[in-house]
Formats: structure tokens, C-alpha cells, sequence
């Protein structure tokens, strides 16, 4: 698993963030139909995918991307605040140690029993991450139809608003709350990383 | 109303027992104009391999007649939230699903035991039995749809409550382990294909493809090449993509 921040027009420097937006583009416009930017018909990036950005990829051990997801601070504009403020029943939570999470992918290319390992990898990675930063809350909108596997993680989640139908999804707000008991509240609902890859490190971009 | 949600949610991460979580699905059941809520794993009660989930505040009587009736896997309303992954109004109930003449007559027979309209929330987690929390109101009561969204929430979090209740009663088994080539064989078993074919196809050996299934068989503790299907799709080992795909 590889921590990195980047920029789009940077691609080309880093194979594995290369490898990510394509897979966006495979699962949320391909595959999902979200309506969302894609650049030279290969890549999904948007106004978010700024140097600001934290990306965590779980990749094989050919270096191959799995599975990704985007932290977004929420000291700086992120889709919750920016996008979808109406989720929040109050203030969207803000501060140096909240991130949003965005874009949680798992790569069209494995069968179903690879991609929920790939899953278990990178939610635990999330909060490992977390831990190790100075993170104590994740945010992020859901759809509502991830929401039962998201709560059965076994994390400490809880809704910041009520769902609503934004087109033809219902999404919703959620607040995860990370502290030194989460990575065992998710191994008890056997989410781990059973790869062993060793602790999560950081790229610079 | 989303302060009630958060206290709902708050409360229920910390019930120690099944009965503190129904207590607290009948409080919020009033508060969002519902009279019943029903929150269950959809397995035959009385035939499930584990403890089930299973806590409601249904008359006595509908009760009795869902469990004689066997109606556990085959519910219309259990099969329609098998279809989708949000709540849904059981007035919608014909659009999602073809309608027997028996389902009928379940519907009918819900309306004669006091049983209204209502709303169903599917609750589906990866390798788990598919289960759903329902809120009914009283026959001639009619579902708010301003409440709906709330429902909504409501049914997710208290489903996770049952199920961490559930996960302490009694431990899950860890999950039967199929090597690659076991899987290759049991998808291609799914699809109709004979030891034989799958020989031919995955270019290895009749008298192995036989054994793979076998030792695959016996992960499973099952006996038939069906059920060796059923189970590893049910867990996720292999999924509907990789069956149905042409």
C-alpha cells in the first residue's frame, strides 16, 4: 500500500496513480454511470485531485493497482462541503485532523473473492493511516446502498444527516470516528490486511 | 427529527441485548408513524444451521401464521429486498416483483391480521445471510413519506446492532478457503458444465477436475455439486458476475 499526493498533469511520473484513474474511470463512469470528468477518455480526475490530495492504493506485488481511495482535507473546499452540503443536518465537521474520504475503488480486475481481500485491505489501511497522522474522524457521502456493508466494518460510524435522492441515487452523509480501539473493532468483523505488507507508507509527490 | 436519529443511533451502538434493541425499534417505530417493525435474516427460523435474527413486535397471530406457512425464504416482501439495496414502500411491491396468486394471498392474509402498509429497508453484507428491517403501520393506517428517509437510517443501524448482538451470541465460522483451481471448478459446476468439460476446458485432468470438486465439496460440508454452488456464491467465493457472464 502507497500513500501519495499528485497531480494530474504529473501522471505520466507515477505508473500507480496512472493505473488509478483509469480504474476511477472504469468503476464510477463505466460501471456506476456517474456523471464526473473524464480526461483523454482513459482517465476519471476532477477539481479535487490537487496537490492537496492523499491518495491510498493497495497494488499487488507487481506493483498493479487493486484498489484506491482519495482523502480529501476538510480544512480545504471537499465534496461534502462543496458539493453536497444539504446531506448535513448541521455544519459539515471541519479541522486539521478530519478527511473526507472520496472515491473508495476497488479495481474491476479481480473476481469477487479478490476484491473483497483488496477491500478489507484498503479500509484497514484507512485506519491505520488515520492513526498514524493524527486522525480522529473520516467523513464522507455514501451511497445508500454501500451503507449496510460500510456500518458492518464493524467502525464507529454514525449518519450526519438524512439521505436524499440526488438523481437517481440516494446518498447520504457519514461520520467515522477512528481511535486506538477501530483497527480492532474491524478485525473482529475480519476486516485486516492478511497480506502483512508492512506498515503504510508515505510518497511524496 | 435527525436529532432522534442521532440518539437512536447513539443508543443503539451501546444495547447489551436483543431486548434493549427492541425496546428501542418500538419507541422510534411510534415516533416515525409506524405501529409494527420487524427486523429478521431471511432464513426458514426454525430450519437455520445459526441463530438467526429475528425481533418484532408483529400480533401473535401473523406470527404464527408466517412460521407455519414456512413464508421465511419466499416473503414477497423479503424477495422484492433481495432486488435492491435501498428502502422501498411496499406499495411498489408489483413493480419490483411478478406477483403469484400465493404471494397474493400472503398479502392478503397480512392486511386480515392487522397489518397495513409499510416499508422496508434489504440489509445485504457480503458472505452474510440477506436480511431486511421492516416498519408497518396498522391496517388502514398509511405510510408518511416524509418519514421514509429517517426509516431508512433507522433500518440500517438497528440491523447493525442485531448483528453485532448476534456476532457475540455465537462467533461466525471462518469462511470455507477454496484454492484457485477449486474455484475455477466450482464456477464452471455452477454453469451447467460436467466433470468432463471442465476437464476439457481448464486443460487438466478428468480424475483431478473430479477430486478439486470433491475436496471443494467437503470445505463446504455439502454433498451436492448444487448446494457446493449455492454455498460459494452465498459467501462470495464466487460471484453472479462470473456465473451468469457470457
Amino acid at each position: 500500500m502507497i500513500v501519495t499526493g499528485s497531480r494530474p498533469h504529473e501522471l505520466a511520473a507515477e505508473p500507480l496513480l496512472e493505473a488509478m484513474f483509469e480504474a476511477r474511470k472504469q468503476v464510477f463512469v463505466d460501471l456506476l454511470k456517474w456523471d464526473v470528468p473524464v480526461l483523454a477518455g482513459r482517465y476519471e480526475v476532477d477539481q479535487f485531485d490537487d496537490e492537496h490530495a492523499i491518495y491510498l492504493i493497495v497494488a499487488d506485488e507487481d506493483g498493479r493497482h487493486l484498489g484506491s481511495a482519495r482523502l480529501l482535507p476538510t480544512t480545504r473546499p471537499h465534496i461534502l462541503d462543496s458539493l453536497f452540503p444539504g446531506l448535513c443536518a448541521g455544519e459539515p465537521p471541519k479541522g486539521p485532523d478530519c478527511f473526507e474520504i472520496t472515491r473508495f475503488c476497488l479495481g474491476r480486475n479481480q473476481n469477487a473473492k479478490a476484491r473483497l481481500e483488496t477491500r478489507n485491505r484498503l479500509v484497514s489501511g484507512l485506519a491505520r493511516y488515520a492513526l498514524g497522522h493524527g486522525i480522529v474522524t473520516f467523513t464522507g457521502v455514501a451511497e445508500l446502498a454501500w451503507l449496510q456493508q460500510i456500518l458492518a466494518f464493524g467502525w464507529r460510524c454514525r449518519p450526519l444527516g438524512l439521505p436524499q435522492m440526488v438523481g437517481a441515487r440516494t446518498l447520504g452523509a457519514l461520520r467515522i470516528d477512528i481511535d486506538a480501539e477501530t483497527s480492532a473493532l474491524l478485525a473482529a468483523n475480519g476486516i485486516a490486511d492478511r497480506t502483512q505488507t508492512g506498515p503504510v507508507c508515505a510518497l511524496a509527490a | 427529527m435527525f436529532d432522534r436519529i442521532d440518539a437512536f443511533v447513539r443508543d443503539v451502538g451501546g444495547a447489551a441485548s436483543e431486548d434493549e434493541l427492541a425496546g428501542l425499534l418500538e419507541e422510534i417505530c411510534a415516533d416515525m408513524g409506524f405501529d409494527y417493525f420487524a427486523l429478521t435474516h431471511h432464513v426458514d427460523i426454525r430450519q437455520a444451521p445459526q441463530p438467526a435474527i429475528r425481533l418484532h413486535n408483529y400480533p401473535q397471530q401473523w406470527v404464527e401464521y408466517f412460521d407455519e406457512q414456512k413464508l421465511g425464504p419466499t416473503d414477497p416482501v423479503h424477495r422484492a429486498s433481495h432486488l435492491t439495496s435501498v428502502g422501498f414502500a411496499w406499495s411498489n411491491l408489483p413493480h419490483m416483483i411478478h406477483l403469484t396468486p400465493r404471494d397474493r394471498m400472503v398479502l392478503d392474509q397480512a392486511g386480515c391480521n392487522g397489518i397495513g402498509d409499510g416499508f422496508t429497508v434489504p440489509a445485504h453484507v457480503p458472505g452474510e445471510s440477506n436480511g431486511s428491517c421492516s416498519f408497518a403501520t396498522r391496517s388502514g393506517r398509511p405510510v408518511l413519506a416524509e418519514h421514509l428517509p429517517t426509516a431508512q437510517l433507522v433500518g440500517a443501524f438497528a440491523f447493525e446492532a442485531a448483528r453485532r448482538l448476534w456476532r457475540m451470541r455465537a462467533p461466525v465460522l471462518a469462511l470455507a478457503q477454496l484454492t484457485d483451481r477449486q474455484r475455477d471448478c466450482v464456477v464452471w459446476a455452477a454453469r451447467g458444465k460436467s466433470d468432463w468439460e471442465i476437464a476439457q476446458i481448464l486443460g487438466i485432468s478428468h480424475e483431478t477436475v473430479i477430486q478439486h470438486l470433491k475436496q471443494a465439496r467437503e470445505r463446504y460440508g455439502v454433498t451436492k455439486r448444487t448446494m457446493l454452488a449455492v454455498s460459494a456464491l452465498f459467501d462470495g467465493t464466487i460471484s453472479f458476475v462470473d456465473v451468469l457472464k457470457r
